[in-house]
């Protein structure tokens, strides 16, 4: 195929930074999560201490891993389906080097205490151009590749992707200039930064997992999306509302009460768009469930789906003031970001991988057995984390709501569910291990013969394979 | 949807629409707040911070203080903010305005510090316990799982020499023991300062009708 040719490097470039984010994120947060159980590890150095560890792996995940993760899919998703190829692909690998490189200087910044400690603005404010400017250079190319497209359709995946590739550099764009730049006074500043916030996992990392979602389940399945003549008026819906929930994070803070109102109205409005996402996606499902067996790619879309309907939840319930009341401020709040993070976006990305990769080495996954155990991994921690977070989160919100219980104690009582969390991480991070494994003997020529022999554990059938 | 121009036009909208109904709205509403002259002191509130605290905010954010601590009191009825003497009142929005870089943080996995340095709320903290408490946390607030800052902190061997000025008392076995001192370095004293200066005592006129629990003629009808 002319396109995986195309997106041959690019795409191995732009995945193979994510992996090495994801572990090093990964391994960032693991530590992070030790130290809330055994506070003396790693605590001598300042590099180490908890506030700085903890900003320095979100940031990771979501610039390092996230954002590489998703340009490798997008960009190649979009050349797939406006059935043209995508073309310069040396500019777009000298982008990729300059995107990395900031993130990397973002990254020891935060950890060596240039930290600016706004919410996934952490980074020091000298990567910010360098961010900007390599993010255009790459994101300019889903936009002429959408633009030279050869099909007569839009595809549902072209809009989520199109949309997300303008919305992610406007937000952090006015997000620096509003804090960093020239910044709002008082309150302001969190009314900014929990928009940013709001905006980047819900209308960058969700609208890259549903385009995902949108074109593996008819392609892997077989079947047309079911409802279709409803996926506009839901993605329309869902971004525009999605937008304006920014202040639902807000809810009791010192803000003017209608910041949080709007946000709870617009959350509440969300259910619509979630509903036909859901029967679109479970209603090309229905039925199918047994092809599952033969694809890891359907079994990470289908965790994926199944997130993305979890954390519409949770946001739902994070706008009942008797809800919020308790879970705010507790693990419950770092679970809502979580689940959108890992649980939807992460999975989806996984199963894209899955998918392109082999297609982009024109190879095959060497070691079956460590897809099996990625997949494992990532539903068993998952489930650990979802309870760790969930169950402890609620537990920690009673306790914080009970003025008599010294904070000392809230803190011993949830030993377990730190310590549980830390499992959770551990597990994931097998699996992390276990995928770029995979990934570096897919990526190394030496013995060819052995491919051949592999079944295509990816995909099943080569039926659905390069049509 | 075939047309790209309409694509781009809505996606553009999408977000220029929250942007100017969310951030220009509420910066129209709240961007220009000032102090508040009161009419019997003739002082201006919030008042501003001290230099060293300015630096200590600083250092409060390159320790990423904000990933554990809040620095928002919920008014009473919502939450146990106020039993918890984490503040007098619920936070306005009139009290940030003296900070340049506002941090309310979304995570208590330690207690709120909003009114850390409120004597009459925490008569205990005065600066030797905020520097134990950095140096040595177990030392103050027995259980906590908040990392030492040792970092800090330089210890000196004294060899006969007169201890410091500035040296700390630490308890027996959190100290380094005998012969040797604890000194703040720079970053500790301004990152203590400005723990010092966080209170929010003064309780606006203006604004003191909306921290009234909106919930309690709500309990009584039930």
């Amino acid at each position: 195929m002319q396109v995986d040719a195309s997106a041959k490097w690019p795409g191995l470039a732009l995945f193979g930074s994510a992996l090495f984010w994801l572990l090093l994120g990964g391994t960032l947060q693991f530590i992070a999560a030790i130290q809330l159980h055994t506070p003396t590890f790693l605590a001598e150095c300042a590099w180490f201490t908890y506030g700085r560890l903890t900003p320095a792996a979100q940031n990771a995940l979501v610039y390092g891993w996230g954002i590489n993760a998703a340009l490798g899919f997008g960009l190649w998703l979009m050349a797939r389906l406006s059935a043209t190829t995508l073309r310069h692909g040396g500019w777009l690998l000298v982008a990729i080097k300059f995107w990395n490189t900031g993130v990397a200087l973002g990254v020891l910044g935060i950890l060596g205490g240039y930290s600016t400690s706004f919410e996934l603005l952490e980074m020091p404010r000298f990567v910010t151009l360098i961010l900007l400017v390599s993010y255009a250079m790459i994101g300019v190319w889903a936009v002429t590749t959408f633009s030279i497209r050869n099909t007569e359709n839009v595809f549902a995946s072209q809009w989520y992707l199109f949309g997300a590739a303008f919305w992610f550099p406007w937000l952090y764009a006015i997000a620096q200039l509003m804090l960093l730049k020239a910044p709002v006074r008082g309150v302001l500043q969190p009314v900014v930064n929990a928009w940013f916030v709001h905006g980047l996992y819900g209308l960058w990392f969700v609208p890259v997992a549903l385009a995902a979602a949108y074109y593996f389940l008819p392609k892997i399945l077989g079947k047309p999306i079911a409802n279709y003549y409803l996926a506009p008026l839901a993605f329309w819906w869902l971004v525009i509302v999605t937008a304006l929930a920014g202040g639902s994070r807000l809810i009791g803070a010192p803000v003017p009460v209608w910041i949080p109102t709007l946000g709870t109205v617009a959350n509440f409005l969300l259910v619509v768009p979630v509903v036909i996402i859901g029967l679109n996606l479970f209603g090309t499902f229905s039925g199918r469930y047994s092809a599952l067996a033969g694809s890891v790619t359907l079994r990470f879309i289908l965790l994926s789906a199944i997130a993305f309907i979890f954390a519409s939840i949770l946001n739902l319930a994070f706008s009942l003031r008797g809800f919020v009341e308790i879970a705010q401020f507790t693990l419950l709040s770092e679970l809502r970001d979580w689940v959108v993070l890992y649980a939807c976006f992460s999975s989806a990305m996984f199963g894209a991988a899955y998918f392109i990769l082999p297609r982009l080495t024109s190879g095959a996954w060497r070691f079956p057995t460590l897809v099996k155990m990625h997949l494992g991994a990532t539903l068993v921690g998952v489930a650990l984390l979802t309870v760790a977070l969930g169950v402890g989160g609620w537990q920690q919100g009673h306790l914080l709501g009970s003025s008599p219980v010294a904070f000392g104690e809230i803190t011993q009582a949830m030993t377990f569910w730190f310590t549980l969390r830390t499992a959770g991480f551990a597990v994931l991070l097998f699996g992390h291990l276990a995928f770029v494994i995979n990934f570096v003997g897919l990526l190394c020529p030496l013995c060819t013969c052995c491919k051949k022999a592999t079944a295509d554990v990816g995909q099943g059938s080569s039926a659905e394979g390069h049509a | 949807m075939k047309n790209g121009l309409k694509l781009f036009l809505g996606v553009f909208a999408t977000l220029a629409l929250s942007w100017v109904g969310l951030l220009l709205t509420a910066h129209q509403q709240i961007g220009s707040l000032s102090q508040f002259k009161d009419p019997v002191d003739e002082t201006l509130y919030p008042q501003p911070l001290s230099g060293l605290a300015v630096q200590g905010s600083m250092v409060y954010q390159d320790l990423g203080c904000v990933s554990c601590h809040t620095q928002q009191v919920r008014r009473d009825g919502f939450g146990a903010d106020l039993g918890r003497k984490w503040g007098q009142r619920g936070s306005y929005a009139r009290d940030y305005i003296r900070d340049s870089v506002v941090l309310i943080g979304q995570s208590r996995l330690g207690p709120d510090l909003r009114n850390a340095g409120n004597l009459d709320l925490h008569p205990y903290a005065d600066a030797d316990y905020f520097y134990r408490l950095l140096y040595a946390p177990q030392s103050v607030a027995p259980g906590t799982n908040m990392p030492a800052h040792a970092f800090l902190f330089e210890v000196h061997a004294l060899a006969g020499r007169q201890p410091s000025a500035y040296a700390i008392k630490v308890p027996g076995k959190f100290g380094p023991g005998a012969g040797y001192e604890v000194v703040p370095t720079n970053r500790a004293r301004s990152l203590v300062a400005y723990l010092q200066s966080l209170k929010d005592s003064y309780d606006y006129p203006v604004e003191r009708s909306r921290n009234a629990s909106a919930e309690k003629p709500k309990e009584g009808g039930h």
